[in-house]
C-alpha cells in the first residue's frame, strides 16, 4: 500500500517550523478513490489518495495529463463526489454531504479559478465580482480587489472587451471576493503568456500570505512548483510523492 | 454514419422534440377530426336536404283555404308549394308535472314527394284516414316510446289519443327548438309529429284552413325574386311571416355551427403547427450553432452542402413525420365519437362510409411535413454559406452590452446581479425573447377572452332574469285579447301578487333600405315586472311617442335617436299595410333577444287596437304556479306558459355545455404557455450551461441559478400579458361580432375577473414549465461542462 506509506512520510510544514504538532489540517483525504464505469471498462481516475491541506500553505499539484489532478481538485472543491474513501473539511465529512450541503460548502469556503475564465459574458468586470460578493458571508471589498488586480479602470468593461490575462484576473478577484478559506486553481495560467502568468501567480501567493488562506494550483509547468510550500506529484491516479520546499521562490523569480 | 449521429442528436434534444411532437399531434388531431366531422356533417346535411326536399322558403299565415294552394304554385319562380296546418299541443304523460309539447303538422298524407318530408326510420308511413302519427326520433327515444304506443294530447280543450305508427326525422327540425327564445333542444319536452290532414277536423273542429306554407324554388331562382310576389298574394290571408331558408331556425343554427367548426378546424391546427415550427426552428438553429465545428469537419471531409443540410433537416422531418402520422391517426379515430356527439344536438342521419379518410391522412402528414421541413430549412440554411475553415473557428464569443433599461436607475438599482444578467439576456437572443413574448401574449389573450365569454354571458343572461324580466310566469295568448278581460280573469286567481298585460307584436322595422323583423314589446307604464335598463343599469320608462331599440337592432338599422322608422305590422287594426312611422326615442343594451320597446297604451293606440294584449306577466306566491298551470293547461286561449325557474334551469344546462368549450380553450392556452416556456427554458439552459455551471461552482443553489433564467422569462411574460390585454379585447370584439345573433348579443367587454383568471392560468403554466425545466439544471454536471473550452 504505497499510499499509506506515503502518508506516514508526510510531514506537516508547520511542525517543520517548530509549531504545534496538533495543528489541524483543513482538508483531510483518506484513501480517496474515483472510478468511472464505462461499460466493460472501469477507469480509475483516483486510487487511494491520502492527502492533508493546511492553513495558509500554497500547494502545487503536478502530474502528466490524465493522472487525475482535476479529478482530485474537483472532489476537494465539492464539485464532484468520490467513489470511495473519506474526505473531511475540518471535521465535516464531505464524503457524506448531499448536493445541497456541497453547494453551501462551495458557497462559503471554496474559491475556484479555471484555465478558461468562465466569466459571465453579459456582466461587467465589477458585476462579475459582485455576483459572488452577493452570496458571500463576509466578502472582501470589490473596489479593493479591483485595485489589487490593477483593473480598477476597467470595472465597467464586459469580458469580451478584456484580454485573456485581464479576464483571468477578474476571475481570480471573483473567487477571492467571497473570502474563501480554500482557493483551488486548475491550470490558472494554462492559457496565458509568461508575463501574465507571473502576474497571476504573484496574486495567488499574495493572497495565500496576507489572508492566510490555502491555495492549491494545478499546473503542467514544473517551473511553477518553485513557489509552492509543498509539491504533490500524481501519477496514474495515485499520489506518487510529496516534496517540500524549505524556501519557496517569490513568483517574480520564476522563469521558464 | 450520419444516421447514427442524427439519432444521437435527436436523443440529446428529446425534451424539445417530444414537446414539439405533442403540439404537432394535437394540431393534426384537431385538424383531421374536425375536418372529417365537418365533411361528414356537411355531406349529410346536403344529402338529407336533397332527399327530403328541404324547403327554400317558409311562410305562416292566419288562414289559407285548402284550395288556394294550387294557385300559388303557378307563381313564377315557385317550383312547388305545400300547405300545412301547424299547431303545438300539450302531451299528457302520466305522472309528469312539466309541460310537454308536440308540434303537430297536419298534411296531406297522400301527396307524393312531400317538401320537408320526414325520413322514415321505423314503422309505417303516414296514412290518411286514421289517428296515426309519424313522430320524430329524438322525442320518441327521450320518452321511451314504442311503436303503436298511445299518446294522450289536449286539442281544442279535449283529451284525445294519437297512435305512434312510425318514427322519422325531419330536415326542418335538425336543431329542434320550440320557440326562438329556447337555446337548446330538449327532446323530452318538445317533439314534432306528422299527422294526416283529415284528422284536423276531428281534433280541431273550428280549423279548416292551412296556416303554414313551405315551398321550393325553380332552379336559378332566388328567394328575393319571389318574396314580393308571395307577400302580395298572401297578405289577404293574414301573412304572419315569410322567411327564406337561410333564416329558418334549425338551418340557421346548423349552418352557424358548421361555419364555426370550419374556422376551428383551420385556425387551431395552423396555430399549433406554427408554434411547433417555431420551436423546431429554434432547436435546429441552436444545434447548428453548437455544432459549427462538426459542420466544418463534415464539409472538410467532402460532404456536400446538400448532404449537410439534409442531415439537419432530417431531424425535423422525423418529428414532422412521426407527429403527422400519430396526429392524423388519432384524429381519424376521434372523428367518429365526436361526430356522434354532435348528433346529440343536431338530429340528422349521418352518412356512413369512408369519406376521405385516406385523403385526410395523407394531407395531414403532408401538412405536418410542410411546416416542419420549412422550419428545419430556415433553421439550418446558415450551413449553406459557412466555409469549412470558418466553421471550424469558434464563433465570436457573446459580448456583453448595456441595455436602455439601465438608464432608469430606480429600476436598475433594485436588481440583484442575477436580475441584471436576466434583463441583459432579453436582448441577447431577440428572436427567442420575441417568441416568448408572442406566445405569452397569445396564451393570456386566449384564456382571457374565453373566461370572459363564460363570465359575461352568465352575467348578462342572469341579469336579464333577475333585473329585467322579474315576473315569475308569462302566459302567452293564442290570439290577442282585450286587456281588461284577461287581467280581470287572472287577477282573482289565488297566489297572484301582481299582474300586467303586455303586447308582443311582430313588426318589420325599416330605415332606408335596412329592414328587420322583430318583436315590438308594449310594456305598461311604471311596470313592476319588466324593467328596461339603460347602459348604466338605470331604469328607463317605455316611451309613449317613439321606440326604444336594442343596441344591436339600432346598429342593424343604422338608427340613432331621432331617426324615423317605418313600422309595418300585421296586427295593425285597420288591416291596411300602409306604412306608419315612429321615431327612435332611445337606444338600450339588450343581451338576450332582439327587441324594440314602447309604452303599452301608446302601442295599442298606434296599432288602433284598443286594449290589445298578447301576453300577461305575473308575479306569484311561491308554490302557487303549478295550480295555475293546471287550471289553464287545457285552455285553447293560451299558447304557452313560460315559467322563469324552468327557463333558468335550461339556461344553466346550456352554460354547462358551453363551459366545456371554455375549458378546452383554456387548456389550449395552458399547453401553449407551458410548451413555450418549457422549450425556451431547456434551450436556454443548454446554451448557457457554462454560465449556469459557473454560478453553481460559485456556490449558488439551483434555485438561485435558475432564477437568472426565470427572471428573464417572468420579465418578458409580464410584458406579454400586458400586451395580451388589448389583444384579448380584439378577440372579444371579433367574437362578439361573429357570434351575436337575434337570440343573443355578446357585449365586447372583458371583466376584471377574466383578466385575473387569465393571469392565473398563464402564471400557472409558466410556473409548471419552469419547475420541469429546473430539473435540467439540477442534473447539470459541473465537471463535464467546465472541462472543455467554449
Ligand atoms: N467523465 C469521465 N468519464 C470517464 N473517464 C473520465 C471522466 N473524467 C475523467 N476521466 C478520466 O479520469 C482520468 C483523470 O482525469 P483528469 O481530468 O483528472 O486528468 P488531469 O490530470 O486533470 O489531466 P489534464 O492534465 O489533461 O487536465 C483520465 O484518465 C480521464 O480519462
Ligand atoms: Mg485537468
Amino acid at each position: 500500500m504505497p499510499g499509506l506509506k506515503l502518508t506516514s512520510m508526510i510531514v506537516c510544514p508547520r511542525t517543520m517550523k517548530g509549531r504545534d504538532e496538533t495543528v489541524k489540517p483543513i482538508i483531510t483525504a483518506k484513501n480517496l478513490c474515483k472510478y468511472y464505469k464505462m461499460g466493460e471498462v472501469t477507469v480509475e481516475a483516483l486510487k487511494d489518495v491520502n492527502l492533508e491541506l493546511y492553513e495558509s500553505e500554497l500547494v502545487v499539484v503536478l502530474g502528466p495529463s490524465g493522472s487525475g489532478k482535476s479529478t482530485l481538485l474537483n472532489i476537494i472543491g465539492g464539485m464532484d463526489k468520490a467513489t470511495g474513501g473519506e474526505l473531511y473539511y475540518g471535521d465535516t465529512p464531505l464524503h457524506r454531504a448531499d448536493s445541497n450541503q456541497l453547494t453551501f460548502y462551495r458557497r462559503n469556503d471554496v474559491g475556484f479559478v479555471f484555465q478558461f475564465y468562465n466569466l459571465m459574458p453579459n456582466l461587467t468586470a465589477y458585476e462579475n465580482i459582485n455576483l459572488s460578493v452577493q452570496i458571500a458571508k463576509n466578502p472582501l471589498s470589490i473596489d479593493e480587489l479591483l485595485e489589487k488586480v490593477e483593473l480598477s479602470d476597467r470595472r465597467d468593461h464586459f469580458p469580451s472587451q478584456l484580454s485573456g490575462g485581464e479576464q483571468q484576473r477578474i476571475a481570480l478577484a471573483r473567487a477571492l471576493a467571497k473570502n474563501p478559506r480554500l482557493l483551488l486553481c486548475d491550470e490558472p495560467t494554462g492559457a496565458l503568456d509568461f508575463n501574465t502568468s507571473i502576474q497571476i501567480l504573484t496574486l495567488l501567493k499574495d493572497f495565500c500570505r496576507t489572508y492566510e488562506k490555502t491555495v492549491v494550483i494545478i499546473t503542467h509547468n514544473t517551473a511553477i512548483a518553485g513557489i509552492a510550500n509543498r509539491v504533490v506529484y500524481l501519477k496514474d491516479g495515485r499520489l506518487d510523492r510529496i516534496e517540500e520546499n524549505q524556501n519557496p521562490l517569490p513568483p517574480e523569480r520564476v522563469t521558464w | 454514419m450520419l444516421w447514427k449521429k442524427m439519432l444521437r442528436d435527436l436523443n440529446e434534444h428529446k425534451g424539445a422534440y417530444i414537446a414539439c411532437m405533442v403540439i404537432i399531434i394535437i394540431g393534426l388531431m384537431v385538424f383531421t377530426a374536425f375536418s372529417m366531422m365537418l365533411e361528414n356533417l356537411q355531406l349529410s346535411q346536403q344529402t338529407f336536404y336533397k332527399n327530403q326536399n328541404f324547403a327554400d322558403g317558409f311562410a305562416s299565415v292566419e288562414a289559407l283555404p285548402f284550395t288556394e294552394v294550387k294557385k300559388l304554385e303557378e307563381l313564377e319562380g315557385i317550383a312547388r308549394i305545400q300547405g300545412r296546418f301547424v299547431t303545438d299541443v300539450r302531451v299528457l304523460f302520466p305522472g309528469r308535472e312539466d309541460n310537454v309539447y308536440l308540434r303537430l303538422i297536419f298534411l296531406n298524407a297522400d301527396e307524393q314527394n312531400r317538401i320537408n318530408d320526414m325520413l322514415l326510420l321505423e314503422g309505417k308511413p303516414l296514412q290518411e284516414g286514421d289517428m296515426n302519427i309519424l313522430i320524430d326520433n329524438k322525442f320518441y327515444e327521450a320518452n321511451n316510446l314504442g311503436l303503436n304506443d298511445k299518446l294522450e294530447i289536449i286539442a281544442a280543450g279535449k283529451r284525445r289519443e294519437l297512435y305512434v305508427s312510425g318514427v322519422g326525422t325531419s330536415p326542418e327540425f335538425i336543431y329542434a327548438l320550440r320557440t326562438a327564445a329556447d337555446f337548446y333542444p330538449s327532446p323530452e319536452s318538445f317533439g314534432v309529429a306528422f299527422i294526416p290532414l283529415q284528422t284536423l277536423q276531428t281534433l280541431l273542429p273550428d280549423k279548416n284552413t292551412f296556416n303554414d306554407l313551405v315551398f321550393t324554388l325553380e332552379p336559378g331562382v332566388q328567394y328575393d325574386d319571389v318574396e314580393k310576389l308571395l307577400e302580395y298574394e298572401l297578405k289577404p290571408y293574414g301573412l304572419r311571416s315569410l322567411i327564406p331558408r337561410d333564416d329558418q331556425t334549425s338551418h340557421l343554427l346548423l349552418s352557424e355551427e358548421l361555419t364555426g367548426l370550419e374556422s376551428m378546424s383551420t385556425a387551431v391546427p395552423v396555430l399549433f403547427l406554427s408554434i411547433a415550427a417555431v420551436i423546431l426552428y429554434i432547436v435546429v438553429q441552436r444545434m447548428i450553432e453548437q455544432q459549427r465545428g462538426q459542420i466544418g469537419i463534415l464539409k472538410a471531409l467532402g460532404y456536400t452542402n446538400k448532404e449537410t443540410v439534409f442531415h439537419y433537416m432530417s431531424h425535423t422531418m422525423i418529428i414532422g413525420l412521426a407527429g403527422g402520422i400519430v396526429g392524423t391517426l388519432l384524429g381519424i379515430a376521434l372523428s367518429y365519437p365526436i361526430t356522434n356527439l354532435y348528433q346529440m344536438f343536431f338530429n340528422m342521419p349521418l352518412l356512413k362510409g369512408e369519406f376521405s379518410t385516406a385523403y385526410y391522412f395523407i394531407f395531414g402528414i403532408l401538412l405536418s411535413l410542410a411546416f416542419s421541413l420549412s422550419a428545419g430549412y430556415l433553421g439550418c440554411k446558415k450551413v449553406l454559406n459557412l466555409e469549412p475553415a470558418e466553421a471550424m473557428r469558434p464563433p465570436t464569443p457573446p459580448g456583453g452590452k448595456k441595455v436602455w433599461l439601465e438608464r432608469i436607475p430606480v429600476f436598475w438599482n433594485t436588481l440583484t446581479v442575477q436580475g441584471m444578467m436576466s434583463v441583459r439576456n432579453i436582448s441577447r437572443n431577440k428572436g427567442r425573447s420575441l417568441f416568448i413574448f408572442g406566445g405569452i401574449t397569445f396564451c393570456f389573450a386566449i384564456s382571457c377572452f374565453t373566461w370572459s365569454m363564460n363570465d359575461i354571458i352568465q352575467k348578462m343572461i342572469f341579469d336579464q332574469y333577475e333585473k329585467v324580466e322579474t315576473y315569475d310566469l308569462k302566459i302567452s295568448l293564442a290570439a290577442p285579447l282585450a286587456e281588461q278581460r284577461v287581467l280581470g280573469e287572472l287577477r282573482t286567481f289565488p297566489g297572484v301578487r301582481q299582474l300586467e298585460a303586455m303586447a308582443e307584436v311582430p313588426v318589420t322595422l325599416q330605415n332606408k333600405w335596412l329592414k328587420k323583423d322583430v318583436q315590438l314589446l308594449g310594456i305598461a307604464e311604471n311596470s313592476g315586472l319588466y324593467h328596461i335598463l339603460d347602459k348604466n343599469g338605470r331604469e328607463v320608462a317605455p316611451p309613449k311617442d317613439g321606440l326604444l331599440l336594442s343596441e344591436r337592432l339600432a346598429m342593424l338599422l343604422d338608427a340613432k335617436p331621432g331617426t324615423m322608422l317605418n313600422v309595418e305590422s300585421i296586427l295593425h287594426g285597420s288591416g291596411s299595410w300602409e306604412d306608419k312611422k315612429l321615431p327612435v326615442a332611445g337606444i338600450i343594451p339588450q343581451y338576450l333577444g332582439l327587441n324594440a320597446y314602447m309604452d303599452l297604451h301608446a302601442l295599442q293606440e298606434f296599432l288602433e287596437e284598443d286594449g290589445l294584449t298578447t301576453s300577461v306577466m305575473l308575479s306569484m306566491d311561491e308554490g302557487t304556479i303549478p295550480r295555475l298551470q293546471e287550471e289553464y293547461r287545457q285552455s285553447n286561449l293560451i299558447s304557452n306558459m313560460d315559467e322563469k325557474g324552468e327557463r333558468i334551469r335550461k339556461l344553466n344546462e346550456m352554460m354547462e355545455s358551453f363551459g366545456s368549450m371554455i375549458y378546452l380553450y383554456s387548456l389550449i392556452g395552458i399547453i401553449l404557455g407551458f410548451s413555450i416556456i418549457y422549450i425556451s427554458s431547456i434551450i436556454t439552459t443548454s446554451e448557457r450551461s457554462r454560465e449556469l455551471a459557473s454560478m453553481m461552482v460559485l456556490g449558488m443553489t439551483p434555485p438561485e441559478v435558475l432564477s437568472v433564467v426565470t427572471f428573464e422569462q417572468w420579465f418578458i411574460s409580464i410584458l406579454g400579458m400586458a400586451a395580451g390585454v388589448p389583444l384579448a379585447s380584439l378577440f372579444m370584439s371579433g367574437i362578439s361580432m361573429a357570434m351575436s345573433s337575434d337570440v343573443f348579443t355578446i357585449p365586447p367587454v372583458i371583466s376584471t375577473y377574466s383578466y385575473l383568471m387569465a393571469a392565473a392560468v398563464t402564471v400557472l403554466s409558466i410556473w409548471i414549465a419552469q419547475k420541469f425545466a429546473g430539473r435540467k439544471i439540477r442534473s447539470l454536471s459541473l465537471v463535464e461542462v467546465l472541462k472543455s473550452a467554449e
